[in-house]
């Protein structure tokens, strides 16, 4: 029986990560994977496919909507969306098979198969045709990720009836799209299809979009998807869905107490995702799971179980690939006797939405909560030179600052590549800047950055230039 | 209003103790009763408590050594706790901040501070500490810095009222005459107390010029790096923007005394295998660095020889009552060598000489540094003119310098200008030794203790009390012929004391 130092189980961002940062760090490592291929719901059916689905589906979407205002005649687009998926398909299998390089590169034995805990220290892997092995592990890090909620009443048949999963390999573009969940899967994948002709429906129980984010961008984000075809059903509670032959069928019941009925021949159910620790013996070592199904854990990411970590979507937190990889570093980090420290407040979120929306630190509903005297500093990208060259001048720059002090307390961005924008923010907030230090800055021009410089200028002393 | 608190009377004969902690920081809010500062004397440790709630304004820091009726700090009895939360409700003044405190009225007028006169032989000094921040408010004549020289520290105090501006940091080297700061000259518009306790306002703000929100703050590395190395950030002075603490700033942190000490004594239970690290003194910092030199520089070696002491014994023993009763002072044998010593340095004055560079300078007086040691360290004071002084002159010197000694009241004057040591190792037992030279003299003599040996005499074994003794000496000055010679003559007035009488 193989011995390991340390043992992952999952292998997306969070495992494979921490997988990496083990073997640099001298640790005899091995790494468990239940799929064919390696990285998890990011790589195989999440961040990476769906990006390259935005992307296919925003150059059609500027080529039929912004092509002729710069000149370019096409004559008439069709979407082949059978090649627009394979593309997606190879990025997908390239990311995956630099995943399996980065494991071999660095010495990590690749299991693959279901893990399941036989013991603290044993864990047992069911691989294909009834294959099984053991392995002994001296630490062992759950790394198994989430999974789709599926909410009670919804007839979920991966045919009409889909997640994320589904959307992500439709064989034809939707007429109508009824969405349930207005966060950030539900809209990505709305976006690609509203690109591609689709009516888009959601239906959000809550009162605004992106519920977790600063309600500026709530609210500047359905603007745009507004003029993209979305519809909203806000503050209204789904109670059934479900395929009647080529139709999906859905119910709800709305703020008023009326019930509404909605008909659409897709329905894609995003409502949030769930830890997912089936099957992989849990109970055999004493680990227990709270009523979402995360893993306890204490400030050193361990279970009650010392020598067995948990990381990512499976305890709580964010459910980000970039979180993950953090915790994965961390734990790796931790086990071989170091000390490392992530700073949960400062950990970006992201929508690839275009314009894209991005996150960092505290939004103004936080700060307002726990009463702290802060100053906001806005920004519009229309102002900006770079945007309108682009022809993107949806969005804007916000910055939040201490009153007092000029800390920057939270960045809140929604306009052209602001996912790339907000590690400025991230790296400003690391080091605890003031509004003045970013705004002191030189930002090239012109670029999109300038609205991050002109948002801390008008935080500063509401001395924004270009407005 | 405010309240002074002082060090009460707390035993009889304690006349001084030592801040070991406050409880609270420097402009926190106290309430009456609470412990704000804890402090140790000889006997016992004991609290203070705040007579008064308000605003703790420290005027002692940790670790200095206070006498009993001294104000340790004050309380500012008007401010109120909620002060920063009422400030930041001022809209309007969020932008009207001034780097200066602006209480002051300036006159334009600026003074430089230089580093006085310390001493003869002192060049330079080393800036042990301010006493003041750079950017503060004050008085004329208050102590603003402490200064390290070679034989002593010293305080500077102000040459006016105005606004401190620092130009040689703490730690820095500088010459005699250098300017150290600047006062910028002006006089509060009202009494500091009072501009303090009538608004509010001012104290916070000030205070934010000079230290920013983002002081030792770590990044992200240097966190990491000072987790592992088990150090809070709050011990770690940030070289960083306003403060920051950088990747280099933690690679270079070391353990703060208090934790390591917890942590050793935590580890080990019941076996009580505590050790204890204090501040090293300046007072220590200069030996070590002045003793380094010594031996890196020149080309030290010793010379001994054995000095039989029954004669000197014996006049001691014939003469010492009378000699007490006459001069209120006993005799000793501190008084014999210096004597002989001056004799035999007129002999070989390059034993009494200093190496300077490319000149050796020659001294025809004899300044007899004698070593005596006291709590803090070793140090020299200088007995004047000793070839001139009589027996009771030379003891009544060392009886008053080795006073002022242990009390920590010596002069610089009077410690320095030495032109030869002699340290007496034998008071502690030592057999033997090899003392190193007090620069920039060129020798120092050893004295050990005696011991009854036997000790061949016209050819027959007797038992004599000898002492050894040693000289070492700067071989690039002095050669082997001399200073042996210088030894063999210290040995030969010794052993037959009527030759100091005599000078033969």
């Amino acid at each position: 029986m193989s011995t390991y130092n340390v043992v992952i189980i999952g292998s997306g961002p969070g495992g494979y990560v921490a997988a990496i940062r083990c073997a640099q760090l001298g640790l005899k490592t091995a790494i468990i994977e239940k799929y064919d291929t390696l990285g998890g719901t990011c790589l195989n059916v999440g961040c990476i496919p769906s990006k390259a689905l935005l992307d296919s589906s925003e150059h059609f979407h500027k080529a039929e909507k912004e092509f002729g205002e710069h000149g370019i005649q096409t004559g008439k687009l069709t979407v082949d969306l059978n090649q627009m998926i394979k593309r997606k398909d190879d990025v997908v299998d390239q990311t995956c098979k630099g995943v399996a390089f980065l494991m071999k590169k660095n010495k990590i034995d690749v299991y693959y198969g279901i893990g399941s805990f036989k013991d603290k220290e044993t864990i047992s892997i069911h691989g294909k045709e009834g294959k099984k092995e053991e392995i002994k592990a001296e630490k062992v890090i759950i790394a198994t990720g989430s999974k789709p909620v599926i909410i009670p009443g919804i007839e979920y048949d991966k045919k009409r009836v889909i997640t994320s999963t589904e959307a992500l390999k439709l064989k034809e573009i939707p007429n109508h799209l009824i969405i349930i969940g207005g966060g950030v899967i539900g809209l990505e994948l709305g976006s690609v299809y509203a690109r591609l002709g689709s009516k888009i429906t959601v239906v959000e129980f809550a009162d605004r979009l992106i519920s977790g984010m600063d309600s500026t961008l709530s609210k500047e984000l359905q603007k745009v998807l507004k003029k993209l075809g979305f519809d909203f059903h806000f503050k209204t509670k789904v109670n059934s869905a479900k395929t009647k032959g080529n139709k999906v069928i859905l119910t709800a019941s709305n703020s008023k107490g009326e019930n509404i009925s909605l008909e659409g021949d897709y329905c894609l159910i995003a409502v949030g995702r769930k830890a997912y620790t089936e099957g992989l013996g849990l109970e055999n070592v004493g680990i227990e799971t709270d009523d979402r199904g995360k893993i306890n854990i204490d400030e050193n990411l361990q279970t009650k179980v010392p020598g067995i970590y948990a990381i990512g979507d499976v305890v709580k937190g964010a459910m980000l690939a970039h979180k993950a990889e953090e915790e994965g570093i961390f734990v790796a980090e931790t086990i071989a006797g170091q000390k490392p420290h992530i700073n949960y407040n400062l950990i970006p979120g992201v929508v690839y939405t275009w314009p894209e929306v991005a996150s960092v630190g505290y939004t103004e509903e936080q700060l307002k909560e726990k009463s702290v005297n802060y100053k906001v500093g806005s920004f519009p990208i229309r102002a900006l030179g770079r945007a309108r060259a682009s022809m993107d001048i949806d969005g804007l720059i916000k910055v939040l600052a201490d009153k007092k002090t000029d800390e920057i307390l939270g960045v809140h961005m929604i306009g052209p590549r602001v996912a790339d924008l907000i590690a400025e923010a991230v790296v400003a907030m690391e080091y605890r800047a003031s509004a003045e230090d970013v705004a002191r800055m030189s930002h090239a021009h012109p670029t999109y950055t300038e609205a991050m410089k002109e948002a801390c200028l008008a935080a500063t002393e509401n001395r924004a230039l270009h407005l | 209003m405010h309240f002074e608190v002082k060090i009460p009377p707390v035993g009889e004969s304690i006349t001084e103790v030592t801040i070991s902690s406050w409880k609270k920081n420097n402009g926190d809010f106290v309430e009456q009763d609470e412990i704000i500062c804890e402090v140790d004397s000889d006997k016992t440790s004991f609290e203070i408590p705040a007579e008064k709630a308000g605003k703790l304004n420290i005027l002692k820091q940790e670790d200095e050594t206070v006498e009993v009726g001294t104000i340790v700090c004050t309380i500012d009895t008007e401010s109120t706790n909620n002060t920063p939360s009422s400030q930041s409700e001022n809209k309007n003044e969020d932008h009207e901040e001034s780097d200066s405190p602006d209480e002051v009225h300036k006159t334009g007028e600026i003074i430089e501070i230089v580093v006085p006169e310390v001493g003869e032989s002192i060049t330079e000094v080393t800036i042990a500490e301010w006493t003041k921040e750079n950017g503060s408010f004050v008085e004329k004549d208050e102590i603003i810095c402490e200064i390290d020289s070679d034989k002593a520290t010293f305080e500077l105090p102000s040459d006016a009222t105005g606004i401190l501006q620092i130009i040689a940091q703490s730690g820095d080297t500088v010459k005699v005459g250098d300017v150290v700061c600047k006062i910028e000259v002006g006089s509060s518009t009202s009494k500091p107390k009072e501009s303090q306790s009538s608004s509010s306002k001012t104290a916070p703000e000030t205070k934010r010029s000079n230290e920013s929100y983002v002081k030792g703050h770590p990044s992200p590395a240097a966190n990491k790096i000072l987790n592992e190395k088990g150090i809070s950030p709050s011990e770690v002075k940030g070289s960083g923007v306003d403060g920051r603490i950088t990747k280099e700033d933690a690679l270079k942190a070391s353990k703060s005394q208090k934790e390591e000490k917890k942590g050793v004594s935590e580890e080990t239970g019941d076996n009580n295998r505590s050790s204890r690290r204090e501040k090293i003194t300046n007072l220590r910092k200069t030996i070590s660095k002045r003793l380094v030199s010594v031996k890196n520089e020149t080309a030290m070696l010793t010379t001994f020889n054995e000095v039989n002491m029954k004669p000197i014994m014996d006049v001691r023993k014939k003469y010492k009552d009378q000699f007490k009763e006459k001069y209120e002072v006993g005799l000793g044998f501190m008084s014999f060598f210096t004597k002989a010593c001056c004799i035999a340095l007129k002999e070989w004055p390059a034993v009494n000489a200093y190496l300077d560079e490319n000149e050796i300078e020659y001294h025809d007086y004899c300044d007899i540094s004698i070593a005596v040691s006291t709590p803090k360290g070793l140090v020299v004071p200088v007995i004047r003119n000793a070839e001139k002084l009589s027996f009771q002159g030379i003891e009544s010197e060392i009886i008053r310098l080795a006073g002022k000694a242990r009390d920590g009241k010596l002069t610089i004057p009077e410690m320095t200008g030495g032109t030869f040591t002699i340290t007496n190792g034998g008071v502690f037992g030592s057999m033997m030794s090899t003392p190193i030279i007090n620069p920039p003299q060129s020798a120092i003599l050893g004295m050990h203790n005696i011991v009854q040996r036997p000790f061949a005499e016209n050819g027959e074994v007797v038992i004599r009390p000898i002492m050894f003794v040693a000289l070492s000496y700067d071989h690039r000055i002095i050669d082997g012929r001399e200073s042996v010679s210088f030894l063999v003559r210290v040995k030969q007035l010794l052993e037959d004391p009527m030759r100091l009488l005599l000078n033969v």
